[in-house]
């Protein structure tokens, strides 16, 4: 066969090649070189945030105490499952499982494993917290079939007492997205574990203590090699409440389901013994990841059992307010308490019938009569002669219709109306015969049992201390505000007090709220929450039954107060019948754990 | 007879330079499987050695045999293609593989070395200085045949590399370099209507090379990978078995398509930079030998060698370090796979025989 021998050609186009593939791989080296040099810091933090997973170690919450050192809510172990969503095949298998095994809702746990917001893949996400043990039982038998799920100890809240106390408690959740932008949960992360009300969410930083970490060797799949380093949480803090257990089940028992409201409180030093707000709320039922169907049905229901009657509501203060116009007049309006109006069971002002509560009438009663018979008449026409702006400054001067600036979150302003208000948030002239609603406590003035409480407590004492429940103020409260800045004469506030006492111990309207051997100073409302037109609807008996609010203020010994109280039974009927019974029974209970003191005393002596 | 071509001839440098591969690439895909399951290793060491042993037979025999025998090399190759994609087996995407007991053969990587083969006797045997029309179609033609049959068992990736063999013989036959341009303009215009018939993930891959920042979690993410072992390595390397990339599964294939990553987080700049150079070395000392042999089947072959073991050295470090879109092509003896190990050790034994051979002459 023929065959062209002449190999120069193919020698130097092999040559060529030759030094093609010099320069091909000179730019391999070079990319190369670009790599693991100039771009060597790069890559390495690169290597580096793959190769370690930092995941939290919860910090237990610190634990808060009432005033005798008793447990009010602790951290206790509990085990919650956690998915490593990176690690799931087939999440839809794992839905399946979870679905069939623990009984969860299928569409809640879709969406629970769908979550994205400021959680990585590879971090665990809490699917279910506070598992039984035959639940652990059951995820750790089938554990290999399932690498995405696994068990985690972690600390839970628990509130021994359940509903007891929950408003002042608060209750805590995982912090959300929302939360976390603001300042108050700067330093927490998404999945921690915050405070969300009351005093769990005043103290947060306080009671959350400082999460752990550790540092976890984890391969592409995020399972993890091994332990690199590990940072141990830091306990939250322990936070002593100014509560008194005693005194808390006392009130809780008292109120009874019935809705209302009920603070005790020590008129000398502001910390609040005992605060109570029915309907309430298991915070336990929140520490465990609140199912959706049962926040809606807190948050559906009309009767509010999230919120704190005692100061996130206002209410009509009814006949209790008598007290504060009866005080304006001695202060302000140089009233002379000895001079007596008649009651006939009514009166006829600005052309218009105002009823005494009493159909007979109380006859001839000066102001202490007044106080203690719950004349309306009488203070019909003291408030027409002191006028709405005298009442409303006063009250204004003595902290209603404005926070008392409690240790709790959400506390509202409440009113007491003035010209000014009305010309403002109306654009009307103001009536005069409003003013003899208001000297009632009927009408637009609308407040809560907590600014009635402090009102309670400078009547006791003569000054306003800061109400407070925790023991010993944390920064991260709202600031104490000032003691009230007026100063009550002491012959007035005398008066008053004699005429309480007498509502209580004297046949007055409070008699119920006697406690034998305690001087018990108090003062009733019942305070119609429709107006008259709705009222003459129903019938007598039934009608004061459904609409009006009972109240019952009071303080006791006369001398030298320790306790003030404040009940509030929503459409409870009258405050003589219903409030002041619940007061008379939470003052006993008081008298009694302060007895033993006592004789101690007197022993010593 | 054997004995004294071995002492004569042999090349003692390439001798060096392939066992110094066979070593790295034990310790490679020792250090890439996991701990434990030696089974990977031992295999691939089953494999070296077994290419080495080819390699020893090939080198001793004469080098004409394989030129002359090559029409049944290359329907023996087109029976086993057609084989395939009857009784195959399906790993990856792909039905690339005869599954004989424990042995996995993948044909694709065999009809290499036959398409050499044949192409280097059917130009080598032409009378003229540059090859014609007739000899250019029939190049074409054994090329496409072979190249048709894998890209119908769905390895459009082993299917590709047959060209730059096609083109590196037929270029140092003699091709008029104006043809060759035309060819690549050709190329350059139906490569549009290519565009169209590739699929969507072909599609994918080859436009995160463009911009790996497209898809930095998905189709880019094995490259993205790759990038950040090799740059984690830094000049001396994180040490053998102490790359997290490679080791916690972070890259892709590390044991056979991404063992050059390994190689490079592991040994680093200067491990993997010396592979480089190695592969250069045995590269040009492959030309050498051609340069040096007066015999054109000699040289063809040889060129087909050089062109095979380099295009797959460009194309798969290129895709390591993110400049080619990641086509599933071994690192020639570096990767862990049976078949393309045989086939590097066999083309070297080829090749070296025929260097021994032009010795004796």
């Amino acid at each position: 066969m023929p065959v062209y021998q002449d190999n120069s050609l193919c020698r130097l186009r092999l040559k060529w090649i030759g030094r093609l593939l010099a320069l091909l791989f000179l730019g391999l080296f070079l990319k190369l070189w670009h790599l693991t040099v100039v771009d060597f810091t790069q890559h390495s933090v690169a290597a580096e945030r793959n190769r370690a997973r930092t995941i939290p170690i919860r910090a237990p919450r610190g634990v808060i105490y009432d005033r005798d050192g008793r447990v009010l809510a602790s951290s206790v172990n509990s085990f919650s499952l956690v998915c490593y969503r990176s690690e799931a095949s087939n999440l839809e298998a794992t839905v399946d499982y979870l679905v069939q095994g623990l009984g969860l809702d299928r569409q809640n746990l879709k969406q629970r494993l769908a979550v994205t917001d400021g959680y990585s893949p590879y971090q665990p996400l809490v699917v279910k917290k506070s598992l039984t043990m035959a639940e652990v039982a059951y995820l750790l038998s089938r554990k290999g079939e399932h690498p995405e799920l696994d068990v985690l100890a972690e600390p839970r809240r628990s509130y021994p007492y359940g509903e007891l106390a929950a408003h002042v408690l608060g209750y805590v959740g995982e912090a959300s997205r929302v939360q976390l932008e603001t300042a108050e949960f700067s330093d927490f992360r998404a999945g921690d574990i915050v405070g969300k009300y009351a005093v769990e969410r005043v103290y947060n930083r306080h009671l959350a203590g400082r999460n752990g970490s550790r540092k976890m060797l984890v391969d592409s799949l995020g399972r993890t090699i091994n332990e690199l380093a590990r940072v141990p949480p830091e306990e939250g803090a322990p936070l002593e409440l100014t509560l008194d257990l005693d005194l808390q089940i006392a009130a809780e028992g008292q109120l009874g389901g019935r809705r209302g409201a009920v603070v005790a409180f020590d008129p000398r030093n502001g910390e609040i013994l005992a605060m109570v707000s029915q309907p309430a709320f298991d915070p336990n039922r929140f520490a465990a990841r609140i199912s959706r169907g049962e926040w809606d049905r807190l948050v559906g229901d009309e009767h509010n059992p999230l919120q704190n009657r005692a100061l996130q509501s206002t209410f009509a203060p009814g006949s209790v307010f008598k007290l504060v116009v009866a005080l304006a007049g001695l202060e302000w309006g140089d009233v002379d308490p000895n001079r007596s109006y008649f009651c006939g069971g009514g009166v006829t002002l600005y052309g218009h019938h105002f009823r005494c509560w009493k159909k007979g009438g109380h006859g001839s009663v000066s102001l202490r009569e007044a106080i203690r018979s719950s004349c309306n008449v009488y203070f019909y026409q003291l408030g027409k002669s002191l006028g709405i702006d005298l009442i409303s400054g006063f009250g204004h001067a003595i902290g209603l219709g404005q926070p008392t600036g409690i240790d709790l979150v959400g506390e509202v302003a409440g009113l007491v109306p003035s010209k000014e208000w009305k010309r403002r948030t109306y654009r009307q002239k103001w009536y005069r015969g409003e003013t003899v609603s208001v000297a009632i406590g009927q009408g637009p003035v609308h407040l809560t049992p907590l600014q009635l409480a402090r009102m309670t407590g400078i009547l006791a004492t003569g000054s306003a201390a800061p109400l407070h429940v925790a023991r010993s103020r944390l920064p991260g409260g709202p600031p104490a505000r000032n003691k009230s800045d007026i100063e009550l004469s002491s012959d007035n506030l005398d008066l008053v007090r004699e005429a309480m006492w007498e509502v209580v111990n004297r046949f007055g309207t409070g008699r119920a709220a006697r406690v034998n051997g305690f001087d018990v100073c108090g003062k009733t409302g019942t305070a119609q929450t429709i107006g008259r037109a709705g009222l003459s609807k129903l019938e007598g008996a039934q009608a004061s039954r459904f609409i009006a609010n009972a109240w019952f203020v009071g303080f006791a010994p006369q001398k030298f107060p320790e306790i003030a109280v404040v009940v509030l039974v929503e459409a409870g009927g009258s405050g003589g019948a219903v409030a002041a019974p619940i007061a008379a029974n939470i003052l006993q209970v008081f008298h009694d754990k302060r007895d033993p003191d006592r004789m101690m005393e007197m022993a010593r002596q | 007879m054997i004995r004294r071509r071995f002492r004569v001839g042999l090349d003692p440098v390439l001798v060096i330079l392939v066992m110094a591969f066979s070593l790295m690439g034990g310790v490679g895909v020792y250090s890439a499987a996991e701990p434990g399951s030696s089974g990977l290793f031992i295999r691939q060491l089953i494999w070296i050695a077994l290419g080495i042993g080819v390699c020893a037979v090939l080198v001793s025999l004469d080098y004409r045999l394989y030129t002359a025998y090559a029409p049944v090399w290359y329907c023996g190759g087109l029976v086993l293609l057609v084989l395939v994609l009857i009784y195959g087996s399906e790993i990856n995407g792909s039905r690339s593989w005869l599954v004989l007991g424990p042995v996995h053969i993948q044909p694709s990587e065999l009809g290499k070395l036959a398409v050499i083969l044949t192409l280097a006797k059917s130009l080598a045997s032409m009378n003229r200085r540059n090859p014609g029309a007739w000899h250019l179609l029939k190049a074409g033609f054994l090329t496409l045949v072979p190249m048709v049959l894998v890209v119908l068992q769905g390895d459009l990736g082993t299917a590709l590399m047959y060209i730059p063999i096609m083109l590196g013989i037929v270029v140092v036959a003699g091709l008029r370099l104006r043809i060759l341009v035309w060819c690549l303009l050709a190329v350059l215009c139906a490569s549009p209507a290519v565009w169209i018939y590739l699929k969507d993930y072909q599609k994918q891959r080859i436009l995160t090379t463009l911009d790996p920042e497209l898809d930095p979690q998905g189709v880019g993410y094995q490259t993205r990978q790759s990038q950040i072992a090799i740059g984690s390595g830094g000049v001396f390397g994180r040490g053998i078995g102490q790359g997290s990339q490679s080791h916690f599964g972070f890259v892709p294939e590390i044991h056979s398509d991404f063992i050059f990553a390994l190689l490079a987080e592991e040994t680093g700049l200067i491990g993997a930079g010396t592979v480089l150079l190695l592969y250069l070395l045995v590269l040009m000392r492959l030309i050498g030998i051609a340069v040096e042999s007066r015999d054109r089947t000699v040289i063809l072959v040889v060129t087909g060698v050089v062109s095979m073991i380099s295009s797959h050295v460009l194309v798969n470090v290129g895709m390591t370090l993110g400049l080619l879109p990641p086509i599933g092509i071994p690192l020639p003896l570096l990767s862990y796979g049976g078949s393309f190990t045989i086939v590097t050790f066999s083309a070297l034994g080829v090749a070296l025989s025929a260097q021994v051979q032009s010795y004796v002459n």
